[in-house]
């Protein structure tokens, strides 16, 4: 028997419908450990911290802490056991300080001493030797900071097992080594740390033990220095996978005398609520995979918002071969022929109408002008098979598994929701295909055959605009590299020399290329 | 969506049959007023307003207590608006078998007449109201003789010489109540002036509170209201003022307030008219009751009233019942000056029931 | 103790069940709450449904409410399918009635056939610049819909009893604030012995379901209130879409005024909605925003209204009691859906949780 576990997860069923998320699953974290988590998309792993931290019940199973049988019925029963979860995104109310942040939830007593709070704040900061500034704003706040901000509230109400979900996917990479840094301290003064991933070099980094999850079941687990890349990929996906993603030739070199795809000049542009441009230009060329990579809000949505026509452009020149497209809606560009597809990075919020059928969602884009008729009956009503037909067509062709057309989308798994979305902009032919974060949420499996059906768009001659955020993913695909910082689009590198260092670098603002 | 347009054709279709089906059971009505028996006999009384424990619906409510007290079948809606609402609650009454209807408000007219109509085998009382059919009688009080009593009283008692008094709507029923109490009080003390309210409701108890307290306000000691609440006299009534019920007693309300109320004594109103659809012969007629026939009253008066007010109300209220004293009978001027009534002669019932002038001694207007 | 925890995922089947079950508990529920106000539940049930299906003069009294009730709901369900919190039916009902009566009052000696289409006209304007107001309010300054709409209920309530107490008063009724009856010819024939109205109201019902689901115009409402975002990034007008919208809502809400007014009221009053307008948002929530069910539940909703009143008649239930057993149904039944996609947990007490805990640490 090895040592007493910390916190212990024993055969944990949670089933959500005909789902079963969790199959018995057993997972045991102890004191003095960082144990990542580790797992494709919908292998269970938030749904089992979930139960940890008392936001789920389980269907069976039991939770240990010390030894003991507990019960969590809400959050805070969770934390009253010591055991906090950091969210990807702070949970943080952005008009007030960061003391005021700690102790709101956490003060039982109406009034707050915060000449008391701010002393035992910094008294937790210091063990850790975390940087706090218990006066300051939220809003004043970096990405990296409003975490740590989250991770010093979790210490204050005297969490001691802590659960950070995917912690590194908002930060620069110098902020996450930071991050680490203080996960590494932590673990010396003796707490449990879980790290829910699905980045391999996060886990070499740091863990000192790993477990896979597959498919609700816990199926993996091992120190560290006892396995490798490939075992824990080949644990993840089930099956020997090569992670080298394939890029395929670069496009021929453009006549001179033709104009670039896509020629974007020094535009301004915003929506007045602070999200802008500033001065970027940007050129794609048909045939090519053009990455842009950068720390999320950077204003890669802005940008593509902008070529799109939902922001409003205020100076500089968007052209699409040639054509100045600046200032038209979808709405126009629909009218005018330009072709360009849309991939947002919300497709729930915006691209998709979740509650609607996947047929009334590939009609979106075209059902005035291209399922029916423009005159007659087309113009009031509109057709209803054709609409059918064209999603079954979408269906087969994208291998989609979804029972039928009339399946709402919101019901289908988030990789079919992705091939709606992507099949319904491919089968417009468009000539530029702007994707956000098109493989975000999706497993390695799906994230794959995206990647193939770029490609093949690629050697239709489409350009591609790539909006990413795993580096190697970029680098892998792309035939260039843009880097956008705060609004600026700050360099354009050729993919296939780039180093990640160098973009790194260029990503967080520093001058050269940190050591790593 | 194709569900959609099929589960409508369905209700389409569903809701034509019905109505189809039930047009085969359409039955005509018969068209003759009949007398009842006693034990066949199913009397429904409409209120405009809950019957509470006060008011203008409890007095209509004693009487139809007295109703089942001697074996009829006697049942009450209350709170039934002046709209379609109440027709289609005397359908409902009509359709579950009840013959005799009883509307208490002036409001219900409109309905009232149609609804006679529509049913000839049904008989119809209308209080109040002006039009008579072969079905369709009207009845009221000559409660303003009541009223002069009450002015008698509240004259007598004022020390500021102002009394406030609280109304609904302006019509002629309410403006001939609001002149003849205040020719009662203008009889005993010819400086008393009568300051009018309105709510626009016969029933708000909080717009008549606040009306009530207006008129404490601007100097008004007795508070008098033709409503269905005592509600402005009781917001007034803490502020140190006197109070004059309506329709119904308001001594346990306000022991310490209350002077006296022009009454109804509807029992003995209902028993007769009950009795004479029994026997036949119920007709559809114009009829008014005055302090003779004991329909109207005034409650007797408490010790909260000036010392002389007992004898001069009796001695008024004798006068009245036996004819010698009109409360009507000239010289009467309106409130603008100008002679209404010449001496030596007095308004006609015709008269009486389109008044639309306040008499000198009344402070406000008919808007 | 006991907590409320939201269900996963519903089947359809099974929440149809689930929904039969609810409505039975519920019931039995309101059964016992009826025990304790001291009448039989059995006979209060029973008489409610002889009350409203039980002769043809109960069915046809069932419809009568049922035909205002449901364009109402229509009316909201136009609104709330792309996300505008109407809770201005009401006041739409009476601008609607307000427009047509306008017409009837001052025309009383046009023919029928003129004046009618006129005032059917006219409500839908009426109901629709009364919702149309709010949205545009909503668009251009963005105020909120759910505010507005219910203060313009006021508005227009105030509007209309200001005209029956003053300029619009019958002058020949002696100073009571009625306003004139409609001529004849501003009032709806009547069609297999009810009122036209429901041939309106299921005209109305039909051309809704079929613009809903099969028109551009309904597909891009479903869209917008999908996803708001999405109808942005397809191009849509959606200013125009959530004008047109909130107008045709309001204009439904319009005419069930114009019919009511007209065929029921035979003139107008500010006290003739019977509260109707909030009753249809509810409708319009049970009925999940579809048309057709819209119409299934009206049916309901008017049964019980039908069904209260006659046992306040036969049972002898005063008035305000009868309304309380009103509530309490609707109360149920509404809550019923609470237990579709909710779970109620009854929490173990300390001393059960600690056994477990020992027997399980082991």
């Amino acid at each position: 028997m090895d040592e007493l576990a910390y916190v212990e997860l024993k055969g944990i069923v949670k089933t959500f419908g005909a789902l079963r998320a969790n199959d018995g699953v057993d997972f045991r974290v102890n004191r003095g450990e960082i144990h990542a988590l580790l797992g494709e998309n919908g292998s269970g792993k938030t749904t089992l911290m979930n139960i940890l931290t008392g936001l789920y019940r389980q269907d069976a199973g039991d939770v240990f802490v010390d030894g003991r049988r507990v019960f969590f019925r809400t959050p805070k029963d969770a934390i009253d056991s010591g055991i906090g979860m950091i969210h990807q995104h702070a949970n943080l109310v952005d008009a007030l300080s960061v003391e005021e942040n700690i102790a709101a939830g956490t003060e039982r007593t109406f009034w707050i001493d915060k000449k008391k709070l701010r002393v035992r704040i910094s008294e937790i900061a210091e063990s850790y030797r975390m940087l706090a500034r218990p006066a300051a704003k939220i809003y004043s706040l970096s990405v990296g900071e409003k975490q740590a901000v989250e991770i010093l509230k979790a210490f204050y109400r005297g969490v001691t097992t802590l659960v950070l979900d995917e912690p590194t996917s908002v930060l620069t990479p110098s902020e996450a080594d930071a991050l680490f840094l203080n996960l590494r301290r932590m673990r010396e003064c003796g707490h449990a740390i879980v790290l829910i991933t699905h980045k391999l070099n996060e886990v070499f980094d740091i863990s000192d033990r790993v477990t896979v999850l597959r498919k609700g079941n816990s199926i993996f687990t091992s120190p560290i220095g006892a396995t490798n890349r490939t075992e824990l990929t080949e644990k993840m996906v089930g099956r020997a996978i090569s992670l080298n993603i394939p890029r395929t030739a670069a496009p021929p070199a453009r006549e001179t005398s033709r104009p670039p795809l896509l020629d974007i000049c020094e535009i301004v542009a915003g929506d007045g609520r602070g999200r802008f441009l500033d001065r970027v230009s940007l050129q794609v060329e048909s045939g090519e995979i053009h990455g842009i990579a950068g720390v999320a809000g950077s204003g890669q949505r802005e940008l593509c918002d902008a070529i799109a026509g939902l922001t409003l452009v205020t100076s500089g020149s968007v052209r699409l071969n040639g054509r100045d497209i600046r200032g038209m809606g979808p709405g126009r560009q629909r009218a005018y022929g330009v072709k360009i597809g849309y991939v947002p990075e919300d497709r729930m919020e915006m691209g998709l109408a979740g509650d609607m059928s996947i047929s009334g969602n590939v009609m979106l884009r075209d059902f005035l002008t291209g399922l029916t008729g423009s005159n007659g009956p087309g113009k009031i009503f509109f057709n209803a098979d054709e609409a059918d037909a064209l999603a079954d067509r979408i269906i087969k062709k994208y291998d989609i598994s979804a029972p039928g057309p009339a399946e709402p989308v919101k019901n289908l798994s988030g990789g079919n929701i992705q091939k709606v979305l992507l099949g319904r902009e491919i089968e417009r032919r468009p000539d530029l295909l702007i994707t956000a974060y098109p493989v975000r949420g999706l497993d390695i499996g799906a994230s794959t055959y995206i990647f193939e059906l770029l490609n093949r768009e690629k050697e239709n001659g489409v350009g591609i605009l790539f909006i990413g955020e795993d580096l190697d993913i970029l680098l892998g695909l792309c035939d260039r590299v843009s880097v956008m910082r705060s609004h600026k689009l700050v360099a354009t590198l050729d993919a296939r020399t780039a180093a990640k260092t160098e973009i790194g670098a260029l990503m967080a603002g520093h001058s050269g290329a940190p050591a790593l | 969506m194709r569900k959609d347009i099929f589960v409508s054709f369905l209700s389409v279709i569903i809701s034509t049959v019905l109505i189809f089906g039930a047009l085969g059971e359409l039955k005509a009505a018969n068209a003759e007023l009949k007398p009842i028996a006693k034990e066949d006999i199913k009397a429904a009384f409409i209120y405009g307003s809950p019957v509470g424990k006060e008011g203008y619906a409890f007095a209509h409510d004693k009487g139809r207590r007295a109703l089942e007290q001697l074996g009829y079948k006697a049942t009450a809606l209350e709170g039934i608006p002046e709209t379609t609402q109440f027709e289609k609650s005397v359908r409902d009454l009509i359709e579950q078998g009840y013959n005799v209807i009883y509307a208490t408000s002036f409001g219900y007219g409109r309905y009232v007449e149609r609804l006679a109509d529509q049913y000839p085998n049904v008989y119809f009382n209308h209080a109040t109201g002006d039009v008579t059919k072969t079905n369709l009688a009207t009845y009221m009080g000559r409660l303003y003789q009541s009223q002069y009593l009450a002015g008698i009283a509240a004259a007598l008692k004022t020390k500021s010489d102002k009394i406030g008094y609280v109304v609904s709507f302006p019509i002629p029923e309410v403006v001939s109540q609001v002149n003849a109490f205040t020719l009662g009080a203008r009889s005993v003390n010819p400086k008393a002036v009568v300051e009018v309210k309105w709510t626009n409701s016969w029933y708000d108890p909080v717009a008549e509170s606040g009306a009530g307290l207006e008129l404490v306000n601007t100097g008004s000691d007795v508070i008098m209201a033709y409503l269905d609440t005592m509600s402005a006299q009781i917001a007034a009534a803490e502020k140190g003022a006197f109070a004059i019920g309506c329709s119904s007693s308001g001594a346990e309300a306000l022991p310490k307030a209350y002077l006296t109320a022009p009454i109804f004594d509807w029992a003995k109103f209902y028993t007769a008219d009950i009795e004479r659809v029994v026997k036949g012969t119920w007709k559809g007629e114009f009829q008014f009751f005055g302090l003779e026939s004991g329909v109207v009253e005034i409650d007797a008066l408490t010790d909260n009233n000036a010392d002389s007010a007992r004898e001069a109300v009796q001695k008024a209220h004798d006068a009245i019942a036996s004819g010698l004293l009109d409360v009507f009978a000239g010289e009467i001027k309106d409130n603008a000056g100008k002679v209404r009534v010449e001496a030596g002669r007095s308004l006609t019932d015709e008269q009486i029931l389109t008044l639309d002038w306040f008499v000198e001694g009344v402070v406000g207007s008919i808007k | 103790m006991i907590s409320f925890q939201k269900r996963a995922g519903t089947s359809k089947g099974r929440a149809w069940t689930r929904q039969f079950i609810s409505i039975i508990v519920a019931l039995l529920t309101c059964a016992a709450v009826i025990a304790l106000l001291g009448y039989n539940p059995l006979e209060v049930y029973r008489q409610i449904f002889a009350g409203s299906l039980g002769s043809l003069y109960s069915f046809k009294e069932m419809i009568l409410t049922m035909i205002p009730l449901s364009l109402l709901s229509l009316g909201v369900i136009f609104c709330l399918r792309i996300q505008f919190v109407n809770i201005g039916a009401e006041g739409q009902f009476y601008a609607g009635a307000l427009a047509a009566s306008y017409l009837a009052l001052r025309h009383p000696d046009m023919s029928a056939a003129g004046l009618l289409p006129l005032m059917f006209a006219a409500s839908i304007a009426g109901g629709g610049l009364w919702c149309a107001i709010p949205a545009l309010l909503k668009l251009k300054l963005d105020v909120n819909e759910t505010l507005v709409t219910l203060m313009m209920n006021y508005i227009i309530i105030k509007i209309i009893a200001w005209l029956q107490f003053g300029p619009w008063k019958d002058p020949t009724i002696k100073g009571y604030p009625v306003m004139p009856a409609f001529s004849d010819s501003a009032i709806l024939p009547s069609v297999l012995g009810i009122h036209s109205g429901w041939v309106i109201a299921l005209a109305l019902f039909a051309a809704a379901v079929i613009v809903l689901g099969r028109t551009r115009f309904g597909y891009q409402l479903a869209v917008m209130g999908s996803s708001p975002q999405t109808a942005r990034y397809a191009g849509f007008k959606t200013g125009l879409l959530l004008m047109a919208a909130t107008a045709i809502g309001g204009g439904f809400c319009g005419v069930a005024g114009f019919i009511q007014a007209s065929a029921i009221e035979n003139s107008l009053t500010y006290q003739m909605s019977n509260g109707w307008g909030f009753t249809a948002i509810a409708v319009a929530w049970l009925a999940g925003l579809r048309p057709a069910q819209a119409l299934l539940v009206s049916a309901l909703f008017a049964i019980l209204l039908q069904g209260c009143a006659y046992i306040q008649i036969s049972l002898g239930i005063p008035f305000f009691m009868s309304n309380i057993i009103q509530g309490i149904i609707l109360f149920f039944v509404l809550g019923s859906d609470v237990f579709t996609n909710y779970r109620l947990v009854i929490r173990r007490t300390k001393d059960t949780q600690n056994a477990l805990s020992e027997r399980g640490g082991k």
